[in-house]
């Protein structure tokens, strides 16, 4: 790797070194004093968790809202496979890296079939076989290595050490950060990261608007909500396919009720 | 030639003790998902009357879901439930206080959230057991326009014994929403020092914003 090419990764990765940085400096709040026990940077988490809000409210909310009235719908569902697609490597590495050679080979066949139109349609059709989204925190996590703490990280949302430390691995797999080219593909690089966040923003326009305006506590439904989307992708790992994390919940309380 | 007939009168014997055993607990387990199956399905048929019509009047919209949670929903343990361990600590009163303020919320969101419903057509899936009270009802959302990708759901009905069948929470793409409203509601206790009736007041402020 060159040094201009290293100079780039490290730019490109500002945001996760910043966090990392942030995260270095919280404190752990006692047990007691948390409201969920995984959380032990809870005081820190909730002033991030403030930050990261007021960056919703005075940008993403106002560009995600615009965004949604000025592309057709055709065009937000193009950029959201271009996002999807440019994924794929990390997915067939994941997989590979987890047994799961069906899946890779997928991720491989439909990275090269739609990087002709570079992701932008699905030339794959929808009857084609589901790609299961893996990545390096799941193979982490498939490698049987802890979560670790809960993680509001700046402008990235949730996540835990270990899917952040997942994600650091996944933009270094990222074709965009490896392919040497010119100055179009550095800017779209850069874009990228508020590109998903815009793009996933208008997605989940509503359902995130609730939880933002109507919730009692937003920090504590973002953190549910987090847990049990991560605890889907890692549905196979954990508990077998088909099972549900929330299963346990309700075994307990009915056992208990029992 | 002895010990094959002995080892075929035990096998015999095996399965006419078992079977019995075996036979009742399977058929209860298919009444079980019929029962949870048939009780979505009435729910769903209900809910598309109600999308048909597509009144933008919000008291008749309040008066629909209103239905809908007070016939398909078990309110009482939904209730129960995502008060989680603080259920047990807090009075009789806080719980009546509690359940009637979570039946307004729980009216409010799904209120809030109508517009959403239309244009989506549910087709049944899978249904599994989950125990002996519960069956997980799987299902999908299709956008009969397709801008929308489809939306896995599971319902998780309740199928007492001696009583009907009943919803007590939705499951959409692997997020519980009564999971996702028991941990918020234990977080703003904890946060209260374990304080029941400040869940209680922070719910009534929402209200009345």
């Amino acid at each position: 790797m060159t040094k201009g090419q290293c100079i780039r990764m490290l730019r490109s990765h500002f945001l996760i070194l910043t966090s990392l940085v942030t995260v270095a400096a919280c404190s752990s709040v006692p047990e007691n004093q948390r409201s969920d026990m995984r959380d032990r940077y809870e005081d820190s988490n909730r002033a991030v968790f403030d930050f990261n809000m007021g960056v919703d409210t005075y940008v993403v909310e106002p560009v995600a809202s615009g965004y949604r009235k000025a592309v057709p719908e055709g065009g937000q569902t193009a950029i959201a496979h271009h996002l999807a697609w440019a994924g794929l490597p990390s997915t067939a590495i994941n997989s590979s890296l987890q047994g799961k050679y069906e899946n890779a080979g997928l991720a491989v066949l439909s990275f090269a079939i739609n990087g002709l139109t570079l992701g932008f349609v699905n030339l794959m059709g929808d009857d084609a076989a589901p790609i299961h989204k893996e990545d390096f925190g799941q193979t982490l996590a498939a490698a049987e290595i802890d979560e670790g703490s809960y993680l509001m990280v700046p402008f990235l949302g949730p996540h835990t050490t270990r899917s952040l430390t997942g994600r650091v691995v996944d933009m270094v797999m990222n074709p965009y950060s490896i392919v040497e080219a010119g100055a179009p593909l550095q800017t779209w690089q850069t874009a990228r990261i508020p590109t998903a966040a815009v793009s996933f923003r208008a997605a989940n326009f509503e359902a995130f608007n609730d939880v933002k305006y109507n919730a009692l506590d937003p920090y504590a439904r973002t953190r549910s909500v987090y847990y049990q989307q991560r605890n889907g992708l890692l549905g196979d790992k954990l508990r077998g396919d088909g099972a549900s994390s929330a299963d346990d919940e309700f075994e307990e309380f009915f056992g208990d009720d029992g | 030639m002895t010990r094959r007939f002995f080892s075929r009168i035990f096998v015999i014997f095996v399965m006419l003790f078992t079977l019995p055993i075996l036979a009742p607990a399977s058929a209860y387990a298919d009444n079980q998902i019929e029962r949870a199956e048939t009780h979505v399905n009435n729910m769903m048929l209900d809910l598309q009357g109600f999308l048909d019509a597509g009144s933008d009047n919000v008291e008749k919209r309040k008066e629909a879901v209103t239905y809908l949670l007070d016939s398909y929903f078990d309110l009482p343990l939904i209730a129960r439930f995502s008060a989680g361990a603080y259920w047990r600590k807090a009075t009789p009163i806080e719980r009546q206080t509690y359940s009637d303020i979570m039946r307004e919320v729980m009216i409010g969101t799904v209120v809030r959230n109508f517009d959403q419903l239309s244009g989506l057509e549910y087709s049944p899936v899978k249904s599994t057991t989950k125990g002996a009270k519960l069956v997980l009802v799987g299902g999908t959302f299709t956008d009969q326009a397709k801008t929308r990708e489809p939306v896995a759901i599971n319902w998780r009905v309740t199928t007492p014994a001696d009583g009907d069948a009943r919803v007590m929470d939705v499951e959409i793409e692997n997020i519980s929403m009564l999971v996702t409203q028991k941990n918020e509601n234990i977080a703003i206790i904890r946060k209260n020092q374990g304080n029941f009736s400040a869940l209680i007041d922070a719910m009534r402020s929402k209200i009345d914003q």
